[in-house]
């Protein structure tokens, strides 16, 4: 007779497997197989419809004097690096002026959710109508205020970027406030009580309390959005197409470029390894991040 | 009596700065949403005027014309197909694994736990490449079930992390109390957890199929004409001159509105999903 669950899984051993098989293996078959397959066929010349070549090390060194790719790469960086952190800032902003309980902030905390339901591809669909340079609204009002946007801010290598990465602060921004609203919520009272007895001044209590307090909640957000930003792809797609020139084509687009425009697979995978690399190293500092006390760890 | 007016008078500035800062920042958010459901209603003689007119004669003609000329209603068909099926398969492979992981140890768990949250990280273009050479090699190159399988990896992924925190909630001594009453292990999940478990069962459902309903990178790699969803087909109307802008926007209204919809009526279990289930 088994009376509870552990003992039922350690006994039964063949009914645990019913619950983690299916996951395990599917995983095995359409995530480690095709990431497995892209560092296999990195080593090859391989383009669809062509045979395959075993080239050994080739891909690599030719990679190394990619100056599109390695552009690419520090585009990417670029891109993350601007975009979390001005998501972070306006946030943590946004997040404490919002952070009063009454029907309004209700209602606001709802509205700006909108974006980040929005279809990526259709959000850059808007603010490339938007941006246009001839007919685009925002293009219309700049002119209006006498700010010089040249050719338009889509169309300016010195702009472009920072109008796609705007785009993707439109559509982020908002998590980073929820999550940090709802780090706030579940912040303690007392060191405030306490540091309103020693006289401490508002801007003394949010910089030695309020920012220790959510230090886990921040790097969390920041985490997971550095980790999504990192896949960034329809927004700059939709916008720019990686242009003008190589002005706004990040890692992802140049391999979508190679490997599915080109159909140079081999090497395609090639720039994807440098990619997965990135992506590990910052999904492996999340998983540590949950897990670990020190930076307050959800699980 | 001069300072505390001025301390008044202070106060009430802030709290009108806050106003106006809230405001610019609602105007930030809404206005390319009011601009797109705006232009969607917009005839070609109104859509083109600057400064744009917020107040016109709306039409339902973009509407008439993207539905006679275009196959809308297979792309959102489509959509809905591969949504939906990938709902499902997430959830029977995501909810069991979940279950396992809050209530026992095994070998291996750390490891796939592992590959489950890295998932998160995977960038769609490094495993599109192969899995398109894989998809063909299956003969499913250009289904709606490529679209599907690719989906469930971030998906299933997801469903196990946020139900293994859902299931951790629940104390283990329901299902031991039920186990002495005479239910079968399974059983006691099938008829005791579960039901306890809705909050995390709508949000992994409502997240899935917004994650897959959004996809564009994978159906624009995978799906062949016939097999197009909604935002491929919104490409289509980047060759039609003059009018455009408001096929297009009528288009991403078609897209945007499901979405929009289900996800501010669920806006608790929504919040729980984007946060990753950080925010119960």
């Amino acid at each position: 007779m088994i009376s509870s669950v552990r003992e039922y899984f350690n006994t039964g051993k063949r009914s645990l497997y019913l619950f983690i098989i299916p996951i395990t293996l599917y995983l095995i078959f359409f995530f480690l197989y095709p990431v497995l397959y892209e560092i296999y066929i990195s080593f090859f010349d391989y383009s669809l419809g062509s045979p395959k070549t075993f080239v050994g090390l080739q891909n690599y060194v030719l990679m190394a004097r990619d100056e599109q790719f390695l552009h690419s790469l520090i585009t990417t960086v670029i891109f993350v690096v601007s975009a979390v952190s001005a998501e972070l800032a306006l946030g943590l902003g946004t997040a404490l002026l919002l952070n009063y309980e009454s029907r309004i902030m209700d209602i606001i905390r709802t509205v700006i959710l909108i974006p980040t339901v929005f279809t990526p591809l259709v959000a850059g669909l808007v603010w490339k109508a938007l941006y246009n340079p001839d007919l685009g609204v925002i293009s219309y009002y700049l002119r209006l205020l006498g700010i010089p946007i040249g050719r338009g801010l889509t169309v300016e290598r010195s702009t472009a970027l920072f109008s796609v990465i705007l785009v993707d602060i439109w559509e982020w921004t908002p998590l980073i406030v929820i999550i940090i609203l709802a780090g706030l919520k579940s912040l303690p009272k007392e060191p405030y009580e306490a540091g309103a007895i020693d006289g401490a001044s508002s801007s003394q209590l949010f910089r030695y309390v309020t920012l220790p307090l959510l230090r886990p909640t921040i790097i969390v957000a920041v985490l997971i959005r550095a980790m999504d930003a990192l896949k960034i792809f329809d927004i700059i797609w939709a916008i720019t197409g990686g242009g003008p020139g190589t002005a706004t084509t990040v890692a992802n687009l140049r391999i979508f470029q190679v490997g599915v425009q080109q159909l140079r697979i081999g090497y395609a995978s090639t720039l994807s390894n440098v990619l997965l690399v990135m992506s590990v190293l910052v999904g492996v500092f999340f998983i540590h991040v949950l897990y670990s006390k020190k930076y307050g760890g959800i699980r | 009596m001069i300072t505390a007016t001025n301390t008044q008078w202070k106060r009430t500035m802030l709290h009108s700065a806050r106003a106006v800062v809230i405001a610019l920042i609602i105007v930030f958010v809404l206005f390319p949403i009011f601009w797109m459901a705006t232009t969607a209603f917009k005839q070609r003689i109104d859509m083109f005027v600057l400064p744009p007119q917020w107040i016109f004669k709306p039409t339902l003609d973009n509407f008439r014309y993207i539905l006679s000329t275009m196959p809308v209603g297979r792309w959102v068909l489509n959509s809905s197909v591969i949504s939906l099926g990938t709902m499902a398969l997430s959830l029977l492979l995501g909810v069991p694994a979940g279950y396992a992981f809050s209530r026992v140890h095994f070998r291996g768990k750390g490891i796939l736990l592992t590959f489950i949250l890295l998932t998160r990280a995977l960038p769609p273009v490094v495993i599109v490449l192969p899995f398109r050479v894989i998809m063909q090699g299956l003969g499913l190159f250009g289904t709606r079930t490529a679209v599907i399988l690719i989906d469930t990896v971030y998906d299933a992924a997801f469903t196990a992390w946020l139900m293994s925190g859902m299931f951790e909630s629940i104390p283990v001594d329901i299902e031991d109390a039920a186990l002495i009453d005479g239910c079968s292990p399974v059983q006691a999940f099938w008829k005791i957890i579960l039901p306890l478990s809705k909050p995390g069962l709508v949000t992994a459902s409502l997240f899935t199929f917004i994650l897959s309903w959004n996809d564009f990178l994978f159906a624009l790699t995978l799906t062949s004409p016939s097999t197009a969803t909604l935002p491929i087909g919104m490409l289509s109307t980047y060759g039609i001159l003059n009018q455009g802008w408001t096929y297009m926007m009528a288009l991403g209204c078609l897209a945007i509105v499901p979405v929009v919809f289900i996800s501010l009526l669920l806006q608790r279990y929504y919040v729980s999903g984007l946060t990753f289930g950080g925010v119960k």
